[in-house]
């Protein structure tokens, strides 16, 4: 079972997604961390998410880039957050993917979702805003909305958060009203 | 008249494509009022308003002006209204434009898809 979780900044994503992990029973947790703790706010960042999970029994994993060479217990529930950083990590980062990001991120969670009994991989939505980036910001919206096409593809289930609210976009038993997907 | 909607990157023009492939797409960024009032559609509608406010023409009765010539057009645009409020005063503008637009269309529209990634979603089925 492989679920994706999408929404906006602070929408209650990581809370629904670690919900989503421990409703998958008792097998191994494994978080797959992909946040580069690079100053003093992506380190709160880093320790508000650890005390969230405290006391839910998870393993960290850090992959800040080549997400494929991650190896997981077989049949573990795996929760990987956040696919934007790695997707910013592979291609600002120095040993990063940089322009074939995509399809080295795709080729990782292919990988993943082999080992894994459940996987669950929390996304965002920064799509939806009247500048239009041009550059780096650009690129990277791009190579985000496109890798989300195709995680969406992989997955059972495509949840959107709103405000702690799961909207299903695609859904395993019985299906959202009115879905169709682009393939 | 037939929307599709969505944040940018979401895959929203090839579900159009796949859903009629018998029709004749335009981009709004290239397209006149000639063509976007006769054609079947429409790709990039928010460029096409982005275009018309950046070459000082008024986009005010545009939504009125395509509902009266062209009722069946089929339009896929961006959702633009979800961000931190432009600093660039015609950023502001064409923001508010796309949403007031699209709003009018979306209520005259008999079907709205918003799709999010690839998946699109019914969200009006009039």
């Amino acid at each position: 079972m492989m679920i994706l979780v999408t929404g906006g900044s602070g929408s209650g994503k990581s809370a629904f997604a670690e919900d989503q992990v421990v409703a998958f029973g008792e097998a191994e947790r494994i978080y797959i961390a992909t946040m580069f703790p690079f100053d003093e706010e992506s380190r709160k960042r880093v320790q508000r998410h650890q005390n969230m999970r405290k006391g839910k029994g998870f393993e960290t994993i850090e992959c800040y880039t080549g997400l494929e060479r991650v190896r997981v217990p077989e049949g573990s529930t795996v929760l990987l957050e956040c696919m934007s950083n790695l997707v910013a990590n592979e291609m600002f980062q120095e040993d990063g993917a940089h322009e074939r990001t995509v399809q080295e991120i795709q080729k990782g969670v292919k990988s993943l979702r082999e080992q894994a009994g459940n996987l669950v991989i929390v996304t965002n939505e920064i799509f939806s805003e009247a500048v239009s980036y041009e550059g780096e910001t650009g690129t990277y919206q791009e190579y985000l909305g496109k890798i989300n096409q195709e995680l969406a593809l992989l997955a059972d289930e495509v949840v959107e958060v709103v405000y702690g609210i799961p909207i299903y976009h695609k859904k395993k038993k019985g299906g959202a009203s009115g879905e169709e997907s682009v393939e | 008249m037939e929307m599709m909607i969505g944040g940018a990157f979401q895959g929203k023009s090839a579900l159009a494509e796949k859903r009629y492939p018998q029709v004749n797409w335009i981009n709004g960024a290239d397209a006149d009022w000639e063509m976007l009032s006769c054609a079947k559609g429409v790709l990039g509608f928010h460029e096409y308003i982005r275009k018309e406010m950046k070459a000082g023409r008024s986009v005010d009765q545009l939504a009125e002006d395509l509902i009266r010539v062209n009722p069946d057009v089929i339009l896929v645009s961006d959702e633009v209204g979800y961000g931190v409020v432009p600093i660039d005063a015609f950023d502001r503008a064409y923001r508010e434009a796309v949403g007031r637009i699209c709003t009018k269309l979306a209520d005259y529209s008999h079907r709205v898809t918003r799709v999010v990634c690839g998946i699109g979603t019914v969200i009006k089925d009039a």
